[in-house]
């Protein structure tokens, strides 16, 4: 196994932790749809980052992951306006909306590049050539970030996940964690995007977390089981591709799906009640 | 602390051209318990939400003490909100999760606590002895789901109060209970009103329901407020008879008063 698989793996283990653990607050959250929606803005803004560079080699790179950011945010911060109890509007139709918006912007771009599209289209399955080393300090800065948020916003995100009526009736400040927790969601989204693919990132949200609420008792082990899970479908994953020729990104998210089902089972099995 | 005198003046609430709550003046006063009711759609939740600060009046002022609370920003309107204990109908919660009982009590203590700061040994003394008082000291570590609906409701109480609020509000809290458990959650709220004496206000669609120390009600009536004062004088008042559409007679048994059609 040479140096660069290794980076590779590194970089995937970080971000399917970060994955998982964003996952377990989205699928407390019951939106886990915003996994695609995001993935879909970074990619838009990816596209049209690369339109911007106006195929200059080396603005293209940080034109592109700007792009992808700075998109992901926005319509992470889009979601954060929708309030059920005062638009009537439910966030998973929002996130839809959003969702169809970022579509049309990224295959108006698709349009308009005159260019290569490998790379861009490699953004919908992931692609592990675009890991390098600075890309893996990156996924583990906003890991770190990630944690940190969770440790310092611990208390406020758990009434918010139980629920925002709540905390906003009792003063909980509501609002402003959650727009924090979604633009670093968007944020780590974009940037884990290209290594695990914007189809791909859906299962790393839904599944892990799922799996976690399956088995676990109370928010903490939620939390780090989600994580946990999140590790262990790349890192398998991975595995996987490398030993049998297979895809990556399917073979993470087989791992993933497989790992929810065998919480499921063994639930129903052991008969484990709260 | 903030004693929980509220004042509401000049209300307006209008969604897609139609008005939903107009009230001119409502004042409560510290220590009340005031029973909010009223047929469906009659703006009894919104009236509560309005309170609360969940919903913006178009036109209008909402003053907690002395302080007009639609005059400020949203996070200085969060400061005051710290003080106010809600239970809402359940559809406004997730009940899925797997936290544990004490996890769910202990969010009472969250606004207490400035950002950053964790939860102390203090708070969950506090949230532990409400945890007691409320007679779920078997539960403690029960996840909230496993709860049967009346053992949640015990757990939203204790919630709010570890919080320790100078206002309570309550969205039909015995709303999907059998009568048994409807009857042991309006004792508990009497019980803790009698001891705390914090300013209660509770929505209830069923007369029977708010306790004797129910002092005062008003009768909402689309989106209107058409009674107000003594609970006994509201229930029997012509304005009962004509929201309703029909006749109904009061009756007290043992403390409570059960609405009857005639």
């Amino acid at each position: 196994m040479d140096s660069y698989f290794i980076t590779v793996i590194i970089a995937g283990v970080i971000a399917g932790a970060s994955t998982g653990m964003l996952g377990a607050f989205i699928i407390g959250l019951r939106m886990p749809f915003i996994g695609t929606c995001i993935s879909h803005a970074s990619m838009a803004g990816f596209i049209w980052g690369g339109l911007l560079s106006f195929n200059n080699p080396t603005l293209w790179p940080i034109t592109t992951s700007l792009g992808g950011i700075v998109a992901s945010i926005i319509s992470a911060l889009s979601l954060a306006t929708i309030r059920e109890d005062k638009t009537r509007l439910d966030k998973n139709v929002g996130l839809a909306i959003i969702f169809c918006f970022m579509l049309g912007i990224t295959f108006l771009g698709l349009g308009l590049n005159q260019g290569s599209r490998t790379d861009m289209l490699g953004l919908l399955w992931g692609n592990i050539l675009f890991v390098n080393t600075t890309r893996t300090i990156t996924i583990a800065v906003l890991a770190v970030l990630l944690v940190l948020f969770v440790v310092l916003f611990n208390k406020e995100m758990k009434v918010l996940l139980f629920s925002r009526s709540i905390a906003a009736a009792t003063g909980v400040h509501e609002s402003f964690v959650y727009s924090i927790f979604l633009t670093l969601c968007g944020i780590i989204l974009a940037v884990n995007m290209p290594l695990i693919g914007g189809l791909m990132i859906f299962s790393l949200i839904t599944c892990p977390a799922a799996a976690a609420y399956q088995i676990c008792k109370g928010y903490v082990p939620v939390v780090i089981t989600s994580a946990c899970f999140g590790m262990l479908s790349t890192l398998a994953g991975f595995f996987i591709s490398y030993y049998l020729n297979l895809p990556t990104g399917a073979c993470i998210v087989i791992v993933s799906v497989v790992i929810f089902a065998l919480t499921t089972l063994y639930k129903h099995i052991s008969g484990q009640n709260d | 602390m903030i004693s929980g005198n509220l004042l509401l003046t000049h209300i307006n609430i209008v969604r897609s051209g139609k008005v939903i709550l107009n009230i001119e003046n409502l004042q409560i006063n510290s220590g009340d318990f005031l029973g909010i009711i009223g047929t469906n759609g009659a703006g009894k939740t919104t009236l509560l939400r309005l309170c609360c600060g969940l919903i913006k009046p178009n036109k209008g002022t909402i003053k907690l003490d002395d302080i007009n609370l639609t005059n400020l920003n949203a996070w200085k309107k969060s400061d005051f909100r710290k003080h106010i204990g809600y239970i809402p109908q359940q559809a406004e919660y997730n009940p899925d999760l797997p936290f544990t009982l004490r996890e769910v009590v202990a969010m009472g203590r969250t606004s207490i606590k400035p950002l950053l700061q964790r939860l102390d040994n203090n708070d969950y003394e506090i949230v532990d002895e409400w945890i007691d008082k409320l007679g779920l000291a078997d539960n403690r570590n029960q996840t909230f789901r496993s709860l049967s609906g009346g053992e949640q409701q015990k757990a939203l109480i204790a919630r709010a109060m570890s919080q320790n609020p100078s206002i309570l509000m309550l969205d039909e809290p015995c709303s999907n209970l059998d009568f048994n458990w409807k009857y042991q959650i309006t004792d508990i709220i009497e019980q803790l009103y009698n001891i705390t004496k914090v300013t209660v206000l509770m929505v209830s669609h069923e007369t029977s329901l708010l306790p004797s120390c129910c002092n005062r009600a008003i009768l909402m009536h689309k989106g209107s407020l058409i009674a107000d004062g003594d609970t006994d004088n509201v229930l029997e008042s012509s304005e009962f008879q004509q929201a309703y559409g029909s006749q109904f007679e009061t009756v007290t048994l043992g403390g409570r008063r059960y609405t009857i059609r005639k």
